[in-house]
C-alpha cells in the first residue's frame, strides 16, 4: 500500500528551482533510498515531506490525505518524523530530554514507554548516555540520538537525512544494521543518502537523484548493477 | 489557541511549584550529571547543587527567610547597601523591584524562547502610556482608577505583542533583533509626533493607587518608595510563579526547544510559531504591567525615558543575571539598576562599566551569574521509570551495559539481531 506520494512536486528557493517535478511513491514496510550528489536536493526533498519547506508546485499525499500545505509539526502527528541533516539535537539537553522531545506531538502518552525501550534496545549506548547533554556527544551518538528521538513520535515514515554523514566506516555499517532493523520492526524508512553503497544494499527501492530530478529508479540491486550508477556512486568502474 | 493544551503541569512539578529558585539546577532522571557545559562550574554553580541537595523544609525556610527579609529591605535601610545619602533607598528599592519585574518578562522571550528583543521598551512604554493616558487630568480620556490600569496596561502591551509579533517572528536571529529595536524607536517617535501623546510635555500626575494617611497625604505617594516597592515585590513573586508554572509545562518545554533549534523544534511537533507569539505576547505583559507601574511611582510620563540605550539596559540585566533563569534575571536587573544608584560617583559612567561587565561575563561566564538549567521531562519521567523497573527485574542486580570500545559498542549486536 502507497503510504507516501509525491506527484511533480518542485520546490524553489527563491528564483532558484531545488527540484523539479518529483515523482514518487514510499510503500508501507519498505525502506526506500534516494541517493545523489551533493546539491543534488536530497535535503530539500527531505525538508519538503517532513514540512520545513512549501513545494512551489505539486502534491503530496501520506496515507491517503493531501498534505501539501500541512505544517510541519502537524505532519509529525500524523506520523511522519525526520532526523535531519547534522543530527540537528537540541544540545543543551540531556539524551532523555531529547528523546522527551521526540513525544512532544503524541497523543497516545501510554505508548511512550515502549517506545523509549525500543529506543534503548536499539541504541543501548542511548541508555548509557540518558544524562549527558546531546551537544557533549561524540557524531556518532549524536545521529543515534536523532534517530532515537524521531522514533519517540512512534512515526509510520521515519525520514533519515544523511544518517552516515560524517561517520567512520564502522559506524556506518552498524546505523544501517539499525535502520534495516527498524524497520523489520514495523516502520517504514525513507532516506537521503551520499553513501551509495550502503544505502543501495540496504533499501528495497532506489531513486538517483541529479540536481533536482529523479534520473534512475529501481531496486537496491538494479541499481547497484546500472554500469552508470556504478560509475557515478559506487567508485568501482 | 491555547496556552494550556497540553498537560497540566506534572503532579511532582505542582508539588515543587513553591520551591521556585531550584528551577536553575536539575533533578530527575535525566539531569542529575554535572553539567559541563552550563553551570556547574563556579561558586554560583555549585551552590546551585548545594540548594538542591538540602530537604525541603530547609529549601521553605530559607525562602521565607529570603521573602521577609526582601520585604523589609527598605526599612532596614542596611548601613552599608543603602543608597543614600545620594539616593532614596526606599525609591531605589522600587526601581530595583521595577527592573526586577522588567528582567522577569524579558526574560520569557529571550532566555526562554531564544527571541532577541532588542525594542523591550516599547512595551513598557506601552504599559506606561497606559497609565498615564487613563488616569493623568492632562489626558483627555477616559479615566478610570489607577489599579485598573495594571490589567488594562497588560492587555494593550499583549496585544502589541502580538501585533509586532505575527509579521516579524517568521524573521530569525538577527532579523528579528533588527525589527524589534526598529519597533522600540517607532514607539518612542509616535509619542513624539502624536499631538495627544504630549512628546515631551508628557502627562503629570498619574494616578496611584487608592489609600490615604491619617494626615490625608497618599500612601502610594511619589515621594515614598516603601508601599510601592512592596506592591512591585508582590507582583515580582506572582508572576515569578506564574512564569515558573509556565516554564514547568508542555509550553516550557517548547520554548527551550525553539531556543535549542527552531527547526528541529518543528519536527518534533512543537507548532513554533504559535509558542514563539505566546512568548512575546507573555513578556509584552510583563513589561507592561512594569510600565504602568513606574508611570504610578514616578507620577510623571513623558517621551524621555524610553530609549533604545534602556532597552539594551534591560538585556544586560537578563544576559547578566543568567538567561533563562527566572531568579538570575531578578537579580541581574537588580544589580542593574542598584549598581548605579548606589556608587552615584559611577552613575555616569554606567554604560562603560556594564559594558566592560558584560564582556567580562561573557568570556567567563557565557552563561550568567544563575545559569538557566530547566526540568523539561514530561513523558519521559514515567516511561524512564517504567522501563528502569522492568530492566532491574529482569536483570537481578542491574546489568552494567557492556562499556563499548568502538562507538555503538558490544550492546547494539543484541538490538540489531533481535
Amino acid at each position: 500500500m502507497t503510504l507516501l506520494e509525491l506527484e511533480d512536486v518542485s520546490v524553489h528557493y527563491g528564483r532558484i528551482q531545488a527540484i523539479r517535478n518529483m515523482s514518487f511513491t514510499v510503500n508501507e514496510g519498505e525502506v526506500v533510498s534516494l541517493i545523489g550528489a551533493n546539491g543534488a536536493g536530497k535535503t530539500t526533498t527531505m525538508k519538503t515531506i517532513s514540512g520545513l519547506l512549501n513545494p512551489t508546485s505539486g502534491k503530496i499525499t501520506f496515507a491517503g490525505d493531501d498534505i501539501t500545505k500541512m505544517k510541519a509539526h502537524i505532519r509529525v502527528v500524523q506520523g511522519i518524523s525526520q532526523a535531519p541533516e547534522g543530527r540537528g539535537i537540541f544540545p543543551g539537553m540531556t539524551v532523555m530530554e531529547n528523546l522527551d522531545m521526540g513525544t512532544f506531538g503524541r497523543k497516545d502518552r501510554n505508548g511512550v514507554p515502549q517506545d523509549l525501550e525500543r529506543v534503548f534496545d536499539l541504541f543501548p549506548r542511548l541508555k548509557e548516555r540518558e544524562k549527558q547533554y546531546g551537544g557533549t556527544m561524540s557524531g556518532g551518538e549524536q545521529q543515534m540520538l536523532a534517530i532515537g528521538r524521531a522514533l519517540m513520535s512512534n512515526p509510520k515514515l521515519l525520514l533519515l537525512d544523511e544518517p552516515s554523514m560524517g561517520l567512520a566506516p564502522q559506524f556506518i555499517r552498524q546505523i544501517f544494521k539499525i535502520i534495516k532493523e527498524i524497520n523489520k520492526q514495523g516502520t517504514t524508512v525513507l532516506m537521503v543518502e551520499q553513501n551509495a553503497n550502503q544505502a543501495l544494499a540496504g533499501a528495497h527501492r532506489a531513486f538517483v537523484l541529479e540536481t533536482g530530478e529523479i534520473t534512475h529508479s529501481g531496486t537496491g540491486k538494479e541499481l547497484m548493477a546500472n554500469p552508470a550508477i556504478k560509475e557515478a556512486y559506487l567508485g568501482v568502474g | 489557541m491555547s496556552m494550556v493544551d497540553g498537560p497540566t503541569p506534572l503532579p511532582e512539578a505542582a508539588a515543587e511549584q513553591a520551591a521556585e529558585d531550584r528551577e536553575a539546577k536539575s533533578t530527575g532522571p535525566g539531569t542529575s550529571v554535572t553539567p559541563e557545559k552550563r553551570g556547574g562550574r563556579g561558586i554560583f554553580g555549585s551552590l546551585g547543587e548545594r540548594w538542591n541537595a538540602l530537604p525541603r523544609q530547609q529549601q521553605w525556610a530559607f525562602l521565607i527567610v529570603v521573602v521577609v527579609l526582601a520585604y523589609m529591605l527598605p526599612l532596614i535601610n542596611p548601613p552599608i547597601i543603602t543608597t543614600e545619602p545620594g539616593n532614596n533607598f526606599a525609591l531605589a528599592c522600587f526601581d530595583m523591584a521595577r527592573f526586577a519585574l522588567i528582567a522577569v518578562g524579558l526574560n520569557v522571550v529571550v532566555g526562554y524562547a531564544g527571541l532577541l528583543d532588542l525594542g523591550y521598551v516599547a512595551f513598557f512604554a506601552v504599559g506606561s502610556y497606559c497609565a498615564a493616558m487613563l488616569t493623568s487630568p492632562d489626558s483627555p480620556f477616559l479615566h478610570i482608577p489607577y489599579l485598573w490600569t495594571i490589567p488594562v496596561a497588560m492587555a494593550v502591551t499583549m496585544f502589541f505583542g502580538v501585533v509586532l509579533g505575527v509579521p516579524t517572528l517568521r524573521l530569525r536571529g538577527d532579523y528579528l533583533a533588527i525589527v524589534t529595536l526598529g519597533f522600540g524607536e517607532i514607539v518612542r517617535i509616535l509619542a513624539t509626533i502624536i499631538p495627544a501623546m504630549k512628546g515631551q510635555v508628557g502627562f503629570q500626575n498619574v494616578g496611584h493607587p487608592p489609600g490615604t494617611e491619617a494626615d490625608g497625604t497618599p500612601i502610594f505617594s511619589n515621594s515614598n518608595g516603601v508601599p510601592w516597592y512592596w506592591l512591585t515585590l508582590t507582583i515580582i513573586i506572582v508572576i515569578t510563579l506564574l512564569v515558573g508554572n509556565l516554564e514547568r509545562s508542555r509550553v516550557g518545554r517548547a520554548w527551550i526547544a525553539i531556543r535549542e533549534d527552531e527547526d528541529a523544534a518543528e519536527i518534533m511537533g512543537v507548532p513554533t510559531f504559535k509558542y514563539k507569539v505566546w512568548a512575546f505576547a507573555i513578556g509584552a505583559a510583563i513589561g507592561g504591567m512594569s510600565g504602568a507601574l513606574f508611570a504610578g511611582q514616578v507620577g510623571f510620563v513623558n517621551n524621555q525615558k524610553f530609549d533604545v540605550t534602556t532597552s539594551i539596559l534591560f538585556l544586560a540585566a537578563v544576559v547578566l543575571g543568567g538567561a533563562g533563569n527566572k531568579v538570575g534575571a531578578i537579580v541581574g536587573g537588580a544589580l542593574v539598576s542598584y549598581i548605579p544608584l548606589r556608587f552615584t560617583a559611577i552613575a555616569e559612567y554606567k554604560y562603560l562599566i556594564f559594558g566592560i561587565a558584560l564582556v567580562l561575563i561573557m568570556i567567563f561566564r557565557s552563561q550568567g551569574l544563575l545559569p538557566a538549567r530547566q526540568r523539561l521531562l514530561a513523558y519521559g519521567r514515567t516511561a524512564y521509570n517504567k522501563v528502569a523497573k522492568k530492566e532491574s527485574s529482569a536483570i537481578p542486580g542491574g546489568e552494567v551495559p557492556p562499556a563499548g570500545r568502538s562507538g555503538l559498542g558490544k550492546g547494539n549486536g543484541k538490538g540489531v539481531q533481535a
